[in-house]
C-alpha cells in the first residue's frame, strides 16, 4: 500500500511538471512552425528560368508602338563593364550639349544618325587604332606624296589639337573621294595592326564585373536563355537514351554536376536516384556518359561562373518515348 | 531537486530541438536561395551505341577458331539488333591480353562507349567455360560480368547468352538472342512445294527438321513455357491441331472434333490452346485445357473468327472477326463475352498477335492489293506501318516484344523468306534460312 501512496504523490508531481514541460514544448512547437510557415510562405516557389513574357499584338499597335514618341523619356543603358578604374572624365560641357542640339536640328541626315556624342580630348587621345592606321598609311604614302598625306589627314588634325571644341557641321564634310590616298593592295600588309596581341581590360568610374547590372531587365544572376538552349542542344546530341524504355513508366534521371572554369567536369557528376531496375540503370549511366562525353561545356561565359559551376540536370526522355 | 534537474535537462533538451528545428529550417531555406540552376533535357539523339567487342581470349580449346567464333555471333547479334554499332577490329589500339585489365583512353580515342573483354577455355571436365566483362568507357567503370559453362557442341548458345546480358545492360530490357524460331521450310517447285515444321536458332542457324514434309504443315506456335509446339496438320485429308514435343518429338491431336480445327496458340501458362473449330460455314473460337481437355466456347457469332491470340496476362484475347463484313481485329475478355473492334482503317486486318510486353498488337493488314506488317495499341489508337510490298505476311514478336519477324512473299516464281523489323520500323534485316521459308513462331528466351 505505501508503495501505491509513493506512487500517488509522485504521479500528481510528475502531472504538473509534465503538463509544464508539454505546454513549453508546443509553445515552442508553435513558434518554430510559425517562424517556419511565416518564412516559407514569403519565399514561393518560382521556375529556375524567368518566363519569358510574351504580349500578342495587332499590326496597327505595332507600328503604333515603333513609330516612338517625342516626348518619351530616355532610356537609360546599361552600366558598362570595367574591370578597372580608368581616368575619370570631365564633367559634361553644356555648351557641348547646345551644339549637338544644333547638329541634331541642322540636317535630316543627321536626325537618322545615332545621336553623337561630344567628343572629349581623353578619347580622342584612347583610339589608338585609328591613329595608327592613319600612321600606317601615311607612312607608307609618304614617300609618292609626303606633302598631300599630311594635309589630308584628318585624324592627325584632330590629335594635334585635341582642346579644340570640333564642330558637328565639319564631320559630315569629309575629304572628297579624289583626295583619298589609293588602295595598293600590294601594300596591304602595312595596313594590319602589328602590335603584339594583347588582352585591354575595361576601364571606367567604378569597377564592374558584372554585364547585367544597371540594366532595367538585368538577369545575369542566372542563365540566360540562349545559354540555357545551348546547353539543352549540346547535351542532346551527347545523350544516346536506351532503348528499353517501358511503355507504362516514366523514368526521369536528377543528375548535378560540378564544372571547372575551363567547363570541364570538376568531379564525377552525382546521380541523386537509385536505380531499381535494369532500365533505370540504362538511364543512368547513359545520362552520365553523355555528361562526360560532352564536355568542355563552352556555352557558359567565365563572368557567369558563379552560377553555372554547380548544375542540376534532369534527364526526362519525355519527348522521345513519351510520358 | 532531482526533479528541478530534470526540469533542466527536457528544457535543455526542448531548447536543443527548438534550436535543432531552427538550423534545419536555416539550412534548408540557405539551400533553396542557393540551389543550383536545374536544366531539364527531354530528348536524346537515339543511335546505334558504339562497342569494341576484341576476339576473346582462347585457352587450350578444342577448335582455336572457337573464340573467334563466339565474338562474331555477339557482334552479329548486337549488330543485328540495330542498337549497336560494332566498331571494326581494324580500328583497335589496344590489343587485350588480360580481360580484366583495360586501358580505356585507348578505347576513347575510337570512341568506343562500350567495350567487351572475355575468354573462353576448356575446363577439366571437358566442358567449356566463358567469361566477359563489361566495360562504360567514357565513365572508365566496370559494368557487368558473368560466368558460362557448357558442353563443347553447345557454344553457340554461350554467345547467344553473352549477348543477352550485354544488350540487358546497355538497353535496360532483356535479349531475345538465346531463342529459336518454328517455320515452315518450303523447298522444291511452286507447283509441288514440299512444306517442312523446321526449327532454327533466332539467327538462322542450328536448323532441324521436325517433320518429314508427308503431310501440309501450317501455323506453327511455341509454348511459352515448355519445349512443346503447337501447328495444325493436314494429317489424312483432315486439317487438325497437333500438339509436339520438340525434344521428344511426341505427337498428339489436341482435341477431337468432328470439324476442322486451325489458327491454334498457347494461352499464357501454357496448359491451354485456344483455337478456330469450323462450323459449316462459320469459325468460332474455342478454348481447350491440354490436361482435363474441357473444351470452352468463347465466340458464338454467325461469321469466321479465328487467329485468337491472348494478352501476356491472359486477360484479354485478340481475334480477327468479319462479323462487320470486313475482316477487322477485336479484342474480348478471357472468358469470351462481347468483343470490342479496335481496327478502324481501311482495309482488312488479320492474324493479330499480342506482344510479350502488352503494349502492342502486330497484324497483317491487306490494303489497295498491298499486304502490310503493322503494329497498333490495344485499344486500337497509335497504329503503325512497319513495312510493306506485295506480300507480307504472319507476324510474330520477339521475346521481349522489341522486333517482330513476318514472312515475305516476293512473288513470281520465288517463295517466301522471313524478316525481322524492330518496332519502329527502321531496322529490317533478313533472317537466313536454309531455303524458302514461311509461318515463322519466336520461342520464349531458353532456360
Amino acid at each position: 500500500m505505501s508503495t501505491g501512496r509513493t506512487i500517488s504523490t509522485s504521479g500528481v508531481s510528475t502531472s504538473r511538471r509534465d503538463a509544464w514541460t508539454l505546454g513549453a514544448s508546443i509553445a515552442v512547437h508553435v513558434i518554430v512552425l510559425g517562424w517556419g510557415a511565416l518564412t516559407f510562405a514569403a519565399r514561393p516557389l518560382t521556375s529556375d528560368t524567368s518566363p519569358m513574357p510574351i504580349d500578342i499584338i495587332s499590326v496597327s499597335e505595332f507600328t503604333e508602338l515603333t513609330a516612338g514618341s517625342r516626348n518619351a523619356p530616355k532610356a537609360q543603358p546599361a552600366k558598362p563593364v570595367a574591370e578597372q578604374l580608368g581616368a575619370p572624365k570631365p564633367p559634361d560641357d553644356p555648351a557641348a550639349k547646345v551644339a549637338k542640339t544644333e547638329v541634331h536640328a541642322a540636317t535630316d541626315k543627321a536626325a537618322e544618325l545615332p545621336e553623337p556624342k561630344p567628343p572629349t580630348p581623353e578619347k580622342k587621345q584612347a583610339d589608338p587604332q585609328r591613329d595608327l592606321i592613319a600612321e600606317a598609311i601615311k607612312k607608307d604614302l609618304a614617300k609618292p606624296e609626303p606633302k598631300k598625306a599630311e594635309q589630308k589627314s584628318e585624324p592627325k588634325k584632330a590629335e594635334a589639337k585635341p582642346e579644340k571644341k570640333v564642330e558637328p557641321k565639319v564631320e559630315p564634310k569629309t575629304p572628297p573621294k579624289k583626295d583619298q590616298p589609293k588602295f595598293d593592295p600590294r601594300q596591304v600588309e602595312a595596313l594590319l595592326d602589328k602590335r603584339t596581341p594583347q588582352r585591354l581590360a575595361a576601364t571606367g568610374d567604378v569597377v564592374n564585373s558584372n554585364v547585367g547590372i544597371g540594366a532595367p531587365n538585368a538577369s545575369s544572376n542566372q542563365l540566360s536563355l540562349s545559354e540555357i538552349d545551348a546547353f539543352r542542344r549540346h547535351l542532346r546530341n551527347c545523350w544516346n537514351p536506351p532503348a528499353g524504355a517501358p511503355t507504362n513508366k516514366r523514368i526521369v534521371v536528377p543528375i548535378t554536376i560540378r564544372l571547372k572554369m575551363d567547363r570541364t567536369l570538376a568531379a564525377q557528376p552525382e546521380v541523386e536516384m537509385r536505380a531499381t531496375d535494369a532500365y533505370s540503370l540504362a538511364m543512368v549511366e547513359s545520362a552520365r556518359r553523355a555528361i562526360i562525353a560532352c564536355q568542355p561545356y563552352t556555352m557558359f561565359s567565365l563572368p557567369k561562373y558563379e552560377i553555372w559551376k554547380e548544375l542540376s540536370i534532369d534527364f526526362d526522355p519525355v519527348e522521345m518515348f513519351g510520358g | 531537486m532531482r526533479s528541478l534537474e530534470l526540469t533542466l535537462s527536457r528544457r535543455r533538451l526542448l531548447a536543443g530541438a527548438a534550436g535543432l528545428s531552427f538550423a534545419a529550417g536555416a539550412a534548408g531555406l540557405w539551400s533553396h536561395v542557393r540551389a543550383a540552376p536545374r536544366i531539364t533535357i527531354t530528348e536524346g539523339n537515339m543511335q546505334p551505341m558504339p562497342i569494341a567487342l576484341p576476339d576473346f581470349l582462347g585457352g587450350a580449346l578444342p577448335d582455336p577458331a572457337m573464340a573467334r567464333g563466339v565474338t562474331q555471333i555477339i557482334t552479329s547479334n548486337l549488330q543485328r539488333s540495330g542498337l549497336f554499332a560494332p566498331i571494326d577490329q581494324a580500328a583497335y589500339i589496344e590489343k587485350i591480353t588480360n580481360i580484366d585489365q583495360v586501358r580505356f583512353p585507348d578505347w576513347r580515342q575510337i570512341n568506343a562507349q562500350a567495350l567487351v573483354t572475355g575468354t573462353i577455355s576448356r575446363q577439366p571436365d571437358g566442358r567449356l567455360g566463358a567469361r566477359f566483362r563489361l566495360w562504360d568507357v567514357f565513365a572508365a567503370q566496370y559494368l557487368d560480368g558473368k560466368e558460362y559453362s557448357t558442353p563443347p557442341d553447345n557454344w553457340r548458345r554461350i554467345a547467344h547468352m553473352i549477348s543477352d546480358a550485354i544488350y540487358e545492360r546497355l538497353t535496360g530490357e532483356k535479349g531475345y538472342f538465346d531463342s529459336r524460331i518454328v517455320f515452315i521450310d518450303e523447298s522444291g517447285s511452286k507447283e509441288r512445294r514440299v512444306k517442312r515444321l523446321a526449327i532454327m536458332d533466332q539467327d538462322g542457324a542450328n536448323v532441324h527438321y521436325l517433320t518429314r514434309g508427308d503431310d501440309l504443315v501450317l501455323t506453327p506456335r511455341f509454348s511459352p513455357t515448355s519445349q512443346e509446339i503447337t501447328y495444325m496438320s493436314y494429317n489424312q485429308g483432315q486439317p487438325r491441331v497437333y500438339l509436339l514435343n520438340i525434344e521428344s518429338g511426341q505427337r498428339e491431336v489436341v482435341g477431337n472434333f468432328p470439324n476442322m480445327t486451325f489458327s491454334p496458340r498457347f494461352a499464357p501458362d501454357g496448359q491451354r490452346v485456344i483455337m478456330s473449330l469450323q462450323q459449316g460455314g462459320n469459325a468460332n473460337i474455342f478454348l481447350m485445357d491440354l490436361r482435363s481437355k474441357a473444351t470452352t466456347r468463347l465466340t458464338d457469332t454467325s461469321a469466321i473468327d479465328t487467329a485468337p491470340s491472348f494478352s501476356p496476362d491472359g486477360s484479354r484475347i485478340c481475334f480477327e472477326s468479319d462479323r462487320g463484313g470486313r475482316q477487322q481485329i477485336y479484342v474480348m475478355g478471357a472468358n469470351g463475352g462481347p468483343a470490342q473492334r479496335i481496327s478502324f482503317s481501311d482495309g482488312a486486318y488479320s492474324t493479330p498477335v499480342w506482344s510479350p510486353r502488352g503494349d502492342y498488337i502486330a497484324f497483317t493488314k491487306q490494303a489497295q492489293g498491298r499486304f502490310a506488317i503493322g503494329i497498333m495499341k490495344p485499344d486500337g489508337s497509335g497504329e503503325r506501318i512497319l513495312t510493306d510490298g506485295y506480300h507480307n505476311e504472319g507476324p510474330t514478336f520477339s521475346p521481349n516484344g522489341r522486333v517482330v519477324m513476318f514472312f515475305r512473299d516476293p512473288g513470281g516464281s520465288a517463295g517466301p523468306s522471313l524478316f525481322t523489323v524492330d518496332v519502329t520500323g527502321r531496322n529490317e534485316q533478313r533472317v537466313p534460312s536454309p531455303s524458302y521459308a514461311s509461318d515463322p513462331a519466336w520461342s520464349p528466351l531458353l532456360r
